[in-house]
């Protein structure tokens, strides 16, 4: 058989780059949700975890610890057969809070890890000038957190989005578990899960793209 | 009404009493500069009138408002007040106008067009104008303070506070910053300034506080500070004086021991080998002429003091000597006397020489020549 053919019969023929497509989208799906709510918890967990309230930094402390010495799979089957086992939830929402949960652990790390990297002095600096506490958070932290955490960010993201590929354990059909059937129907696995790898290939490029675009209109905005 | 009166204040990191009571009041138009060896509490002083160090006991007045009082608006009295740090600490994801006019837009509704042209008069000033547009990572340490200076000034303070604002400079740079404060004090600015710049404290202060101990331990016009300083520490400090010191209980004491400490010193201090070598003899000298002669039996009880100042390079040896009466010099030196060769060694090497006998103690003191 031809290569063309070959190639027509696994991607095309059937619809199969629709139920591809349709991978793809749940992949995405359960990654950006899973960004969002990740970043916006690993904020949260970072402000306890170096917060003065001891119990409060201590809970934090033993969240991300445990979070980021397991498996995220294990995570995921212990919420899907386990805690949320009985709630008859959606598969896709147990995986956007498993992996809300895994982020948020990596972010509240790296986001300490930015803190401890940040300057004082200009804090300082600021509230002698007479900004508040808040003024100053916002005027000198922020924007210095998120230019060091950025590059570290950068690679958790599309570190989540190969993360997600064991999400088939929970009977969701997403990009993987797609490529996984469409090789077995195919009898064709080298083909099919060389081309899946390619498009998570190129769904991690575009996350570079992104960054990178956003880098140079900072650059570009600073140098002029 | 005074811009800033400080009474009683005390700060200590846990055990350590890093302030134990400091009054200060300081009138507008003063310039006054803050001096001390390191760890004296200059620069914890400075945080404290900034409130970035609460104290522990003690209040601040600033412009007639309580600094330290419950429930104060800290940030609307911190505008009355610039500070100028040691390592600059601007805020380097901005660039220099956006440094000097944020905070007169956001916290005195400056509109732009007003804060823009007021930061480039300064700039003008500062001699940095061609640098509005550039980012604090590509200027020099002195530019970055000299900028550093112009952003205080943004917010018209009624005092500036400046730490150690030459410290974290190469020495090729210090002219320039110490220029812009010497333009300032010419305004009349009112500032405290920490420096260890001791020639631009005495050219530019209008009164020298020495802090020491915690505490302000003298203080003065600069004349009074730096030629005819009074207490103890202060004159250590403003002739730079280094210690030696050695006690004897016994007659077999460790004479090598002695001289080897003699010597450490001295290399130190960069003594050349003849005055390391006076020094030595000088001090062997005399503690054989008063073991010998006024010391009763195995009762000794000597103590030496070296002290050498790097200002001008004098060495003033203190001793004292337990017992009896004894004056090694008390002889007629005109004839050479082999028995009294000890003391003619030490005739020929001391300048300003003196006895006094007291209590049963010897006192001597005099400098080498």
């Amino acid at each position: 058989m031809e290569f063309t053919d070959l190639l027509y019969k696994i991607f095309i023929k059937d619809g199969g780059w629709l139920t591809i497509l349709n991978g793809l989208r749940v992949t995405v799906e359960i990654s950006a949700l899973s960004l969002i709510f990740g970043t916006m918890f690993g904020s949260l967990l970072c402000f306890f975890r170096v917060g003065k309230f001891k119990p409060l930094s201590v809970a934090a402390q033993v969240y991300i610890s445990i979070v980021r010495g397991s498996p995220v799979l294990m995570l995921l089957m212990l919420l899907f057969y386990g805690v949320f086992a009985r709630t008859g939830m959606s598969p896709v929402l147990v995986a956007v809070i498993t992996f809300s949960m895994h982020t948020a652990a990596h972010v509240a790390e790296l986001l300490r890890s930015s803190l401890m990297a940040l300057d004082r002095g200009q804090v300082e600096a600021a509230r002698t000038l007479g900004f508040s506490k808040w003024q100053a958070f916002k005027l000198v932290t922020l924007p210095q957190l998120a230019r060091i955490a950025k590059p570290v960010y950068q690679s958790t993201v599309v570190n989540l989005i190969q993360w997600t590929s064991v999400v088939g354990y929970v009977t969701i059909t997403d990009l993987t578990r797609v490529i996984n059937n469409i090789a077995s129907r195919t009898m064709q696995p080298l083909i099919t899960i060389t081309g899946g790898m390619l498009i998570y290939l190129a769904l991690s490029y575009l996350i570079y793209a992104l960054f990178h675009l956003t880098e140079r209109r900072q650059q570009s905005h600073e140098r002029h | 009404m005074s811009v800033i009166e400080v009474r009683g204040l005390k700060k200590s990191f846990g055990s350590l009493d890093v302030l134990r009571g400091v009054d200060l009041i300081v009138e507008a138009g003063e310039r006054i500069a803050i001096i001390g060896g390191s760890g004296c509490g200059k620069s914890v002083f400075l945080r404290c009138l900034e409130l970035l160090e609460t104290p522990n006991a003690g209040q601040i007045f600033i412009a007639g408002e309580e600094l330290t009082a419950p429930n104060v608006d800290i940030d609307r009295i911190r505008r009355n007040m610039g500070m100028v740090w040691q390592k600059f600490n601007l805020f380097t994801h901005m660039n220099v106008m956006e440094n000097l006019t944020v905070a007169p837009m956001k916290l005195l509704g400056m509109t732009q067009d007003a804060a823009r042209e007021k930061a480039m008069n300064l700039l003008a000033q500062v001699g940095l104008t061609s640098k509005a547009d550039a980012y604090p990572e590509f200027l020099s340490g002195g530019q970055q303070q000299r900028i550093a200076i112009c952003r205080s000034l943004m917010m018209n303070p009624k005092v500036i506070l400046f730490d150690e604002p030459t410290s974290a400079l190469d020495p090729t740079m210090v002219g320039e910053v110490l220029a812009v404060i010497r333009m300032l004090a010419k305004q009349d600015l009112t500032m405290l300034i920490v420096t260890h710049e001791m020639n631009f404290a005495r050219e530019v202060a209008t009164r020298i506080l020495f802090f020491a101990d915690g505490v302000i331990y003298e203080q003065g016009t600069p004349a009074e500070i730096f030629d005819a300083p009074k207490l103890p520490k202060t004159v250590a400090f403003i002739h730079k004086l280094k210690y030696f010191d050695f006690e004897i209980t016994e007659r077999a004491f460790d004479l090598p021991k002695m001289q080897g400490g003699i010597q450490t010193f001295a290399e130190k201090y960069g003594f050349n080998a003849r005055r390391t070598n006076r020094l030595q003899l000088c001090c062997e000298e005399l503690i054989y002429e008063m073991l010998d002669n006024a010391c009763a039996g195995d009762d000794v009880k000597i103590s030496l003091d070296v002290a050498y100042s790097e200002v001008d390079g004098v060495v003033e040896i203190k001793f004292t000597c337990a017992g009896k009466a004894y004056n090694p010099l008390n002889k007629n030196f005109d004839e050479i006397d082999e028995d009294n060769l000890g003391a003619m060694i030490l005739h020929n090497l001391s300048k300003n020489y003196s006895h006094e006998y007291e209590g049963g103690v010897n006192r001597i003191s005099f400098s080498l020549a």
